[in-house]
């Protein structure tokens, strides 16, 4: 057995009760996940997903499961109100639904959205095939994806989405989770399920929020299917309480033609880790990410992504910037595998970070695994400062040091969001971004 | 009866097809041959009697023997590496043979057994000084033991040791003992402990304090024997203000059963001084079905000890089945250089796993690296890098650049670059991309009546053209020619 099978944060994790649903396979299921949870163990640093994210600080830590108290907890919403996002909303505190903070009301034709434990009570069958597994996308490693089997066993809300073939959803959908401090340390999870028909198309804005630093585990785990010729712009505004441990892996399938777009800004959290697994299965498929992540204090922020072109002409393009400032730690990987046959493929991505501070780090790796020769595959990884001639350029134009560092080191992350098309969104993303630079 | 004579010569045509064939074939690997010699040697095997014995044999003194004893009970204790992106079949230890020597053994060159001084010649390794060039000085190490070193008078005269292993643990072992194992440690790596153990020569090389090597240094590495492996251990020292440059080259014989080559190479500059270590790797590389080859495991490590010194890895890998090799330079000392240049060739069932890491601990320190991958056949080929700059590297600055070519549709061609940066003033660079020989430039090449294969040995040796540029001539010659046998037969 894995030596780490017997900390305390595992015992933690093993010690509630799996939850009863009252439906046999998915009690039957959880039941397995949380098997396979205790026999492997948490990832050490031996398990090469895990080389630059060690749980060290975590392992000693016992985390309460769930909060009774979830749906009663005063939350500011205030926190989670965003400009240009002003469709329907699912709201989960401690990752429990809040109806009463949520606007699902009337929804659009087209578009099908409710939490996972109400999906569950109405007709769990749909939901069979997906939570009979840890993930729906990408593989499912032995304790390189622990968290995954814990989510699996643990997780009873979430979001399942549905956009009905040829729909498109104007409002843009705002999914909110709250991490609110409670009596004790909490360890929660959320599953989402998330499916375009052939030719729909949404822009979907998930939310993370959170108070008080307290420490917090909370993993996610969604899926994102999109059939033939769907559309989705994804953004992702992460920007949790101080205390949060967030560990969040993401499984998006895109079909033929289908293409999303996904913005991802990583701004709050203690220890932060996102696992993106994308697979490009349906020719001519394309995938674009954009991503900032900007450590500083003792922060510590991993992003795992891996793309697998597996169909003939699928793109897929990747920018992704890191600044990392005081004692943070930002860690980037950035695989792509163009598999046998999927010829045509076209694939880059661009990892450019900055390193602020004598005690921060940044680890980046940049992959590629090609298997097809009809490619077109390039990636470029930098680390280093800001260019000294600009600096020289703008001070020597009147512009102090410090604002001269402030204007570029936001015109360096800004690139991220250059292409995101909700405008007030951006600009407000942007301002985000500028308030967390270091002075 | 038409049908017949149709018959006839399609037949012929085809003989003539299939002779051709095999004309082609048996050109790709020349140095396939085997040399018909005496051998003794200790038997398959190996457990700490062996390790005494191998050390009788070579006469070696008490804390050589404890030191090889040491490496092997640490290497039991290992667990074999399994990160590589290779299949390795099994392979079995106590199979091989660590001790592998022709009988006779000669006093000086010109009592080298003639049939060995013929399989020197055959490979043009140049083993009597008249036959000499251009003045390389060579050490040609057959199986385990070294045959021959050329020009060790004028060496000598200069104040360079370059000699055998076995003779410089006789000769100086002060020396050996103050740098062997300083720069790969015993319990390095699993392949590492294990040369360490049984290592049975190799090349010794120490510059003195400002002296040029006043020619080129070369080692011509050998294997002949059946079920032996080689392990092979080279030491070179320079001194403050030293310079040298050593290259190296390998062949082993046709043959179908696996062969385990797994050597160590330490470098050591200290201030001021400068090594350039080339390699023109051809071991067996195994047939067009992956049968038999070389297993080519290696632990090449340079430290760059003093303030500004300089270590210059330059590559070039065409054989080998397997190739698991990661020549690095630890940037010690205050404004030091280290550079990597590669090309790896992979065809048929070919592996090759390999790149550098670059440690960067000194101030001002500054590295380079350039990959070329090259896969054809059914290969694999992988670049893995690490570059790390540690906290105290202020300035550092590295530049790295990895391209690969994929030549047909079963190939593959993987980059695996790690950074680590602690230092906010350092800088690092990665870049790589990965494509075919694009139809335009094969189009624009046939248009001028070039033939297909013709052009693609042109666009390769255009790829490779920064890395070649790095070798010494006689290398860069012998690289391309490589290359270009390599490739028979990777296109259409």
């Amino acid at each position: 057995m894995n030596p780490s099978a017997s900390t305390p944060l595992v015992a933690s994790l093993l010690d509630a009760p799996p939850s009863a649903s009252g439906i046999a396979w998915l009690d039957e299921a959880r039941r397995e996940h949380r098997a396979a949870f205790a026999a492997g163990g948490l990832p050490g640093a031996r398990v090469e997903a895990w080389k630059y994210t060690a749980l060290r600080g975590l392992t000693q830590r016992r985390f309460a499961a769930g909060d009774a108290t979830a749906a009663t907890r005063d939350v500011d919403a205030a926190a989670f109100a965003l400009p240009g996002v002003d469709g329907p909303r699912l709201v989960f505190v401690n990752g429990v639904f809040r109806a009463d903070l949520s606007t699902a009301a009337a929804l659009p034709d087209g578009l099908s959205l409710q939490p996972l434990s109400q999906a569950l009570r109405n007709d769990a069958e749909p939901l069979r095939f997906a939570l009979s597994r840890p993930a729906l996308v990408g593989p499912v490693r032995e304790a390189a994806d622990a968290f995954v089997q814990v989510n699996a066993a643990s997780a009873t809300d979430g979001v399942v989405l549905k956009v009905a073939a040829h729909a498109s959803i104007a409002a843009p959908v705002q999914l909110v989770f709250v991490g609110a401090a409670a009596d004790a340390e909490l360890a929660w999870h959320a599953r989402n399920l998330i499916e375009l028909g052939e030719g729909a198309s949404l822009e979907l804005i998930e939310h993370h929020v959170g108070s008080g630093e307290q420490a917090q585990l909370a993993t996610l785990v969604g899926d994102v299917v999109l059939h033939e010729g769907a559309q989705l712009h994804h953004v992702v505004l992460q920007n949790a309480a101080s205390g949060a441990n967030l560990i969040r892996r993401s499984g998006l399938r895109l079909h033929a033609r289908a293409q999303l777009r996904l913005h991802v800004l990583e701004l709050g959290g203690a220890l932060v880790r996102h696992d993106l697994q994308a697979e490009l299965v349906g020719d001519g498929a394309q995938l674009h990410t954009r991503g900032a992540f900007m450590p500083h204090g003792r922060q510590h922020v991993d992003t795992q992504l891996a793309i697998r072109h597996q169909a003939l002409d699928t793109a897929s393009t990747s920018v992704w910037r890191g600044v990392a400032s005081d004692r943070a730690r930002g860690v980037f990987r950035g695989a792509i595998l163009v598999a046998p046959g999927a010829d045509g493929s076209d694939a880059s991505l661009n990892n450019k970070n900055l390193l602020l501070s004598p005690g921060a780090e940044i680890d980046t790796k940049p992959e590629l695994e090609i298997y097809a020769d009809e490619v077109q595959a390039a990636h470029g990884a930098t680390v280093g400062q800001l260019d000294e001639r600009s600096l020289f350029y703008l001070r020597s134009r009147g512009i102090p040091l410090a604002e001269a560092r402030a204007l570029l080191t936001a015109a360096f992350c800004r690139a991220v969001l250059d292409d995101l098309p909700n405008a007030a969104l951006r600009e407000h993303l942007s301002g985000l971004l500028i308030a967390q630079l270091p002075a | 009866m038409n049908e017949i004579m149709n018959n006839q010569s399609s037949t012929a045509a085809a003989l003539r097809d299939n002779a051709q064939v095999a004309e082609a074939l048996g050109r790709s690997y020349s140095a396939g041959f085997i040399t018909e010699i005496e051998m003794t040697g200790l038997p398959p095997g190996l457990d700490e009697d062996t390790i005494r014995a191998l050390s009788a044999v070579k006469h070696e003194p008490e804390w050589m023997t404890e030191w090889r004893l040491e490496a092997y009970r640490h290497w039991l204790t290992m667990p074999k590496p399994d990160w590589a992106k290779l299949n390795i079949d099994p392979i079995d230890y106590q199979a091989i043979s660590y001790y592998a020597a022709p009988k006779k053994q000669p006093k000086s060159l010109d009592e080298v057994d003639p049939a060995l001084l013929e399989t020197y010649e055959k490979l043009g390794v140049p083993l009597h000084e008249r036959a000499a060039l251009a003045g390389v000085a060579v050490d040609a190490v057959f199986d385990s033991v070294s045959v021959g070193t050329t020009f060790r008078k004028q060496l000598a005269d200069a104040g360079v040791l370059f000699c055998s292993m076995s003779e410089a643990i006789r000769e100086y072992p002060e020396l050996v003992q103050k740098y062997l194992g300083s720069v790969v440690p015993t319990g390095d790596n699993f392949f590492a402990a294990l040369n360490s153990a049984v290592f049975s020569d190799g090349s010794f090389v120490f510059i003195p304090k400002g002296v040029r090597c006043p020619m080129e240094l070369s080692t011509y590495f050998r294997i002949n024997a059946q079920n032996t492996g080689q392990f092979e251990r080279t030491l070179i020292v320079a001194e403050e203000g030293a310079h040298v440059s050593y290259l190296e080259g390998c062949t082993a014989p046709k043959r179908d059963e696996n062969q385990l080559h797994a050597a160590v190479v330490e470098l050591v500059a200290l201030e001021k001084a400068q090594i350039k270590y080339s390699t023109v790797q051809n071991w067996y590389p195994g047939d067009e079905n992956g049968v038999g080859g070389i297993y080519n495991f290696v632990t090449k490590r340079g430290d760059c000890r003093g303030d500004d010194s300089k270590i210059c890895w330059t590559q070039v890998e065409t054989g080998s089945a397997i190739t698991w090799k990661y020549p690095s330079v630890v940037l010690r000392g205050d404004r030091s250089v280290g550079e990597f240049y590669s090309v790896a060739l992979t065809h048929h069932f070919q592996q090759a796993d390999t790149g550098t890491k670059m440690v960067h601990l000194g101030k001002d320190t500054k590295s380079k690296i350039v990959s070329k991958g090259i896969s054809a056949g059914k290969s694999s080929n992988s670049y893995r890098g690490l570059v790390k700059m540690e906290k105290g590297a202020e300035r550092a600055r590295n530049y790295t650049q990895c391209d690969s070519l994929l030549i047909g549709k079963k190939c593959g061609a993987h980059t695996f670059p790690y950074m680590e940066v602690k230092n906010p003033t350092a800088i690092v660079e990665h870049e790589a991309t990965t494509s075919k020989i694009s139809d335009e430039q094969m189009f624009y090449c046939r248009s001028r009546g070039i033939g297909e294969e013709d052009a693609v040995s042109m666009i390769v040796d255009g790829f490779c053209k920064q890395v070649f540029r790095e070798l010494p001539m006689e290398f860069a010659v012998e690289a391309k020619k490589l290359l270009e046998v390599s490739l028979e037969g990777a296109v259409g």
